[in-house]
């Protein structure tokens, strides 16, 4: 409705201000019009004033000839000699005639003859009467166009009364003498300057409206029937109009005899009694101002294309609107469908968690199935807690905010992560596990590492989860050249011989919360969420992830990132290709394709786990016994879990409710009173970045530098940037896996004891 | 939808425009005329003619305009047309197209006129002259056609139509239906039911009356043709029948000759009495009747009360009506003209039933076409059997012959011969 109203209105605006264009530019073209018709009549009034100049020119001769012959006293043949001998005939003649028997002499032969001078106007009716001859001098005595009898030429003539002395009676007789000229010379010359009107027509006529001359449009031998014969009028209507065509000047309209409306231009010939000389001209040829249509044109089409433009626009901003809409009511749904999904999946562990306690309580006396509870509340809290870590990851992917944190690390730490956290699975499901290292010559990287991580670990975790028992997972990491400067293109292929993926869900697999409907895979703890989060890192990193799948053969993925090459890198010489191959009960193998006993090789048989360090049992925590820790918690159960669980390791713990109390306690502590700090980042009074930093900043240097270690539920890859930018020297997120906590202390501790 | 909407009016529109011009195709069509030349020809072409105005040839100039819109056409009126046209076919403004008269042919006089003139006859011009009479397609003795008949004359009455409804009577077919007619309307006041001009001997109602019927009387006699136009005295027998005629009809008392004297010359008077409104029968020539349509505006009498009349033969026989076909004007194309292509295109389009007709009804005078149903003003000379059609000049009567016939009807009409005297005087009549 309110386009339709806002077209209206477009169109509304379009039609006045074409409206306006339109009477500007007939009121333009009327007054064009009017000075064009003002022009004709002038150039008409100037044709008759050449007119005037011939016809008086060429009576002049006439009345010369005249004068000379009356006052001579001559014969006709006298006379005739007389005007032949002058010299100014040119193509005119002279005809002399007796008034009382319309016969006389001309001054050339007759036609087809070159001795008969003999001429008679007694057939042609012009001599009758011949009163309207003026006296010589006085006027123009003109007849009509008439045809000559010696010749047969359509003719005008000038004529003169004069006397002629006939020798038969011995008296004079009256006589006329005609100065005869050819119309067809006349039309020659009087004619419009073509430059001006081209298809102007001139014509003049007597009082009685009968032509004395006439162009070719003139129809009729009399004008006023002409014009009655092509043009309505009455007999008063038409009476009033001849009246003021023969007794004045200016211009009507009319119709000529082929419909055309023209102009009709009209001036009388002041030297005759009674002549008008016309100017007849189509109408079309005084109205040809075009400009005016072209603005008209330009500002249709000006009009026309900024409306449709418009049109158009409005369309376009209406359906993105659409789209916006349609989008915004899509990603509620998401989030109707991602709070769904998530309330189910969050419920499900929580479920067993609390179903799993209460059996625990009621089954206190029963140390082994309140062990198997706690076993599997254990692994419920483990998939519970992947999941807040996945949600949290793809929410941040998807509101655009995960940031990528670069660091400079080891690729061979990540690839001994890789195969520490792959390593229980593997030997659980007694899988085969080839991990081939290819042309790797930077060991140092600058990049996210935790999201790097992150993309490894859900592949290569994926891969062992869908394999079967007996099944292989191969991984290949090689280093490539990249085509961005200072960068290397890893490439990750980890290839598993599991379940696979049928090709429909393939084309869905990025999506949040998908998973493949299959029996086998309903066994198998998963959010769904890790292969989107993957995805949506890849792109991250500006890299791509490919997969091909077969169901029931395998799968395998392919990730490949360009990576910038950290300033930092080893010297030593290293393998540039080696395998690691895990085939259960700690059967490893080791390949390197370069031989020798370089500090890599054993970095790597560290890593794996081979030769030098195996000696340390994981229940021995002499260690850690007699350490202190100071441990800044505002939440209780937090303080309480802590200290129990370092206690449990011999470590002796003290608290501090905040930041604050933390910072306080550690400017009065005594030299070597705690071996490191645990610090929780939001806390009341001050948060555990100031307090890190505030520590930093006392005077004693034992406290300045004492380990800090964050313990908070911040875990993102930002906040722990943002932890070390304060000072701290680790990270651990809750909820808090022991194990880390542990390896962490001890990374402290032996940290010290090599400084 | 708004596709469809779209759809349908870009179909409309085209079937409009094929609509259109299919229309414009069929107008063409029934036009008749192609074009034979480069229709974008530049030309000029005289035609001249002895008439003052000749509108009705103007108009077929502006038709002719349609199909060569650059081609000029100019009609040149010539002062004592038949003595100048030689004259003027010599001189530097030689007409491409002029007035040409068949009673010129075999006269020394007008030898220059007959033999300027192309051969009209011949096909590869492509006139149409089967839509012409043929008796008023006439050739020379050697077979040739120096010119065709555009215009067609001939003697009749001008009838009051309305006048007659009003009486509740019929227009008369045979010379009994004429005398009952008469009586009828003397019976109902009318002074003079027929009347016509009678003051001098030309064009007087009784040469209109009395030609038609002497024509019939000595048409197929080829030895009373021969001795009426040798003028021979004895030939004077021939015009007695013809004199009897006219004796019945005067004494009749259809015509009051007093009445018909007021009538002051053969044109503008006898038009103008006629638009009076109380004469049911007016005799005329078809030159008269030509002049009918332009005067009507200027009589008052008409402008008051308009009626509705038509021309119609003179039924001066008991098996009616004669029809005196003659030639009214023939138009010769000068054969040395320099724009000879389209001069022969101009006539091609003009000789043709429709434009004759139309020019002929533009002029007022009968069309020479065969179909005479153009305008309704000649329609009843279409009824006449061909039998009763007579064309002095297919068989040969000469003018002078015919003026020696006038000059003896006259004479005895007006009562100033007897009959004898009439018939006597034939050969000598000046």
């Amino acid at each position: 409705m309110k386009r339709i109203f806002i077209i209206f209105v477009n169109m509304i605006i379009m039609a006045a201000i074409l409206s306006f264009v339109v009477l500007y530019s007939r009121i333009a073209s009327a007054e064009a019009y009017q000075r064009q018709i003002e022009h004709f009549e002038n150039t008409t009034v100037t044709m008759e004033r050449v007119t005037e100049n011939y016809l008086e020119g060429e009576q002049r001769i006439c009345d010369v000839w005249a004068r000379y012959i009356n006052n001579k006293t001559m014969t006709m043949e006298e006379a005739t000699e007389y005007i032949s001998a002058s010299h100014v005939l040119g193509i005119s003649s002279a005809h002399l005639l007796r008034l009382d028997t319309l016969t006389g002499l001309s001054t050339r032969p007759r036609q087809g003859t070159t001795d008969d001078y003999a001429v008679s106007y007694e057939r042609v009716a012009l001599l009758e009467d011949a009163s309207w001859i003026d006296e010589i001098g006085k006027s123009i005595n003109i007849t009509r166009a008439y045809t000559n009898p010696m010749n047969g030429e359509q003719s005008l003539a000038f004529c003169n009364k004069i006397s002629l002395y006939d020798q038969g009676s011995k008296s004079f007789v009256d006589a006329v003498l005609l100065r005869v000229i050819p119309i067809s010379e006349l039309e020659k010359k009087w004619v419009f300057p073509q430059t001006e009107h081209e298809n102007a027509e001139l014509a003049m006529i007597d009082a009685n409206g009968d032509y004395i001359l006439k162009g070719y449009s003139y129809k009729n031998s009399s004008f006023f029937e002409f014009y009655k014969s092509y043009n309505q009028t009455d007999t008063e209507s038409s009476a009033k109009l001849f009246d003021m065509i023969t007794s004045s000047t200016g211009s009507v309209s009319m119709q000529n005899s082929h419909g055309q409306e023209c102009v009709l231009a009209f001036t009388p010939v002041a030297a005759t009694a009674g002549w008008t000389l016309l100017g007849l001209v189509p109408a079309e040829d005084l109205n040809k101002d075009t400009e005016n249509w072209l603005l008209f044109g330009v500002v249709s089409v000006g009009l026309l294309v900024l409306f449709l433009s418009d049109v158009f626009y409005v369309l376009y901003l209406n359906k993105r609107l659409q789209i916006s809409a349609r989008e915004a009511e899509s990603a509620n749904k998401a989030k109707t469908d991602f709070l769904s999904t998530m309330s189910h999946d969050i419920r499900t562990p929580m479920n067993a968690i609390i179903g799993l306690t209460t059996i625990a309580e009621k089954n206190l006396g029963d140390t082994e199935s309140t062990r198997e509870s706690l076993r599997k509340i254990s692994l419920a809290s483990n998939h519970l807690l992947t999941l807040i870590n996945d949600i949290l990851d793809i929410s941040k992917v998807e509101s655009g905010k995960l940031k990528m944190s670069p660091l400079t690390f080891s690729l061979l730490e990540m690839v001994e992560n890789l195969v520490n956290m792959s390593q229980p699975m593997i030997k659980e499901k007694q899988i085969e596990f080839q991990f081939r290292v290819e042309q790797m010559e930077k060991e140092w990287l600058y990049a996210d590492q935790l999201r790097l991580n992150q993309i490894y670990i859900n592949i290569l975790s994926n891969a062992i989860k869908y394999t079967e028992p007996g099944g292989s997972v191969n991984v290949l990491m090689r280093e490539e050249q990249s085509e961005k400067p200072d960068c290397i293109r890893l490439t990750y292929v980890v290839a598993d011989t599991g379940i696979g993926m049928s090709q429909e869900y393939m084309t869905n697999m990025y999506q949040p919360f998908s998973r493949q409907i299959d029996s086998r895979v309903n066994s198998i703890q998963g959010t769904g969420l890790g292969l989107a989060i993957t995805k949506q890192m890849v792109d991250l990193f500006g890299g791509t992830i490919e997969c091909q799948s077969e169901q029931d053969k395998g799968t395998t993925f392919t990730v490949a990132l360009d990576l910038s090459v950290a300033d930092r890198q080893r010297d030593e010489k290293r393998p540039k290709t080696f395998d690691v191959l895990i085939v259960g009960d700690d059967q490893i193998m080791l390949q390197a394709e370069r031989e020798g006993d370089t500090p890599l090789r054993y970095k790597i048989q560290e890593l794996v786990g081979e030769g030098a360090t195996s000696a340390e049992p994981e229940d021995d925590h002499s260690d850690l016994r007699g350490m202190r820790v100071l441990v800044a918690e505002d939440i209780d159960i937090n303080w309480e879990i802590v200290s129990n669980m370092l206690q449990m390791y011999g470590i002796e713990s003290e608290r501090a409710e905040n930041g604050r109390v933390c910072v306080d306690m550690m400017s009065k502590a005594e030299e070597g009173k705690y071996d490191l700090i645990f610090m929780d980042v939001q806390m009341p009074e001050m948060n555990g970045l100031d307090a890190t930093k505030a520590i930093r900043k006392l005077e004693n240097p034992w406290a300045a530098s004492i380990p800090i270690i964050a313990m908070t539920a911040d875990a993102f890859s930002e906040n722990i940037t943002e932890c070390m930018n304060a000072g701290m020297n680790g990270h651990i997120a809750k909820p808090i896996d022991l194990k880390l906590v542990i390896k962490e202390i001890r990374r402290i501790k032996d940290g010290a004891a090599l400084s | 939808m708004k596709k469809m909407i779209c759809l349908l009016l870009a179909v409309t529109m085209l079937l409009g425009l094929v609509a259109c011009d299919s229309k414009k195709q069929e107008e063409k069509g029934q036009e008749g005329f192609v074009p034979a030349l480069d229709t974008s020809v530049k030309s000029h072409i005289n035609v001249a003619g002895g008439y003052d105005n000749f509108e009705a040839l103007e108009k077929e100039f502006d038709r002719f305009n349609e199909f060569y819109p650059d081609v000029e056409l100019v009609y040149t009126k010539i002062d004592d047309y038949n003595n100048m046209v030689g004259t003027v076919l010599n001189g530097n403004d030689a007409p491409d197209i002029y007035v040409n008269n068949s009673w010129m042919y075999g006269r020394e006089q007008y030898k220059s006129a007959i033999d300027h003139a192309e051969d009209l006859s011949d096909p590869a011009l492509g006139l149409d002259l089967d839509c012409i009479r043929r008796n008023i397609i006439l050739k020379t003795q050697d077979g040739s056609l120096p010119m065709v008949p555009v215009f067609s004359s001939t003697n009749g009455m001008l009838v009051n139509k309305d006048l007659f409804e009003k009486e509740g009577l019929s227009v008369p077919s045979t010379y009994e239906e004429l005398v009952s007619v008469c009586k009828a309307f003397c019976d109902k006041g009318y002074k003079s039911p027929v009347m016509g001009f009678v003051i001098k001997e030309k064009t007087s109602l009784y040469s209109l009356m009395s030609y038609p019927f002497f024509c019939s009387t000595v048409a197929k006699d080829a030895q009373a043709i021969k001795k009426l136009n040798a003028l021979d005295r004895s030939a004077g027998e021939y015009m007695r029948p013809t004199l009897e005629m006219m004796e019945r009809f005067l004494g009749d008392g259809c015509v009051d000759p007093t009445a018909c004297a007021a009538i002051e010359n053969n044109y503008d008077a006898v038009i103008l009495r006629f638009f009076e409104g109380d004469v049911p029968m007016m005799i005329c020539s078809g030159d008269a009747v030509s002049g009918t349509r332009k005067r009507e505006s200027v009589s008052e009498a008409f402008t008051a009360h308009p009626f509705a009349y038509s021309f119609v033969p003179i039924p001066t026989s008991k098996e009616g009506a004669y029809f005196l076909d003659l030639p009214n004007l023939q138009f010769s194309v000068n054969k040395e003209s320099k724009e000879l292509a389209v001069a022969n295109e101009f006539m091609r389009f003009l000789i043709t039933s429709r434009e004759l007709s139309e020019m002929a009804k533009n002029k007022g005078l009968m069309s020479p076409t065969k179909d005479l149903s153009f305008n309704s003003m000649y329609a009843a000379f279409g009824d006449i059997p061909e039998s009763r059609i007579l064309s002095p000049e297919e068989f040969g009567l000469t003018d002078d012959a015919v003026t020696q016939l006038r000059k003896a009807v006259y004479g005895f009409s007006t009562g100033e011969l007897t009959m004898d005297e009439a018939i006597a005087g034939f050969g000598t009549y000046e």
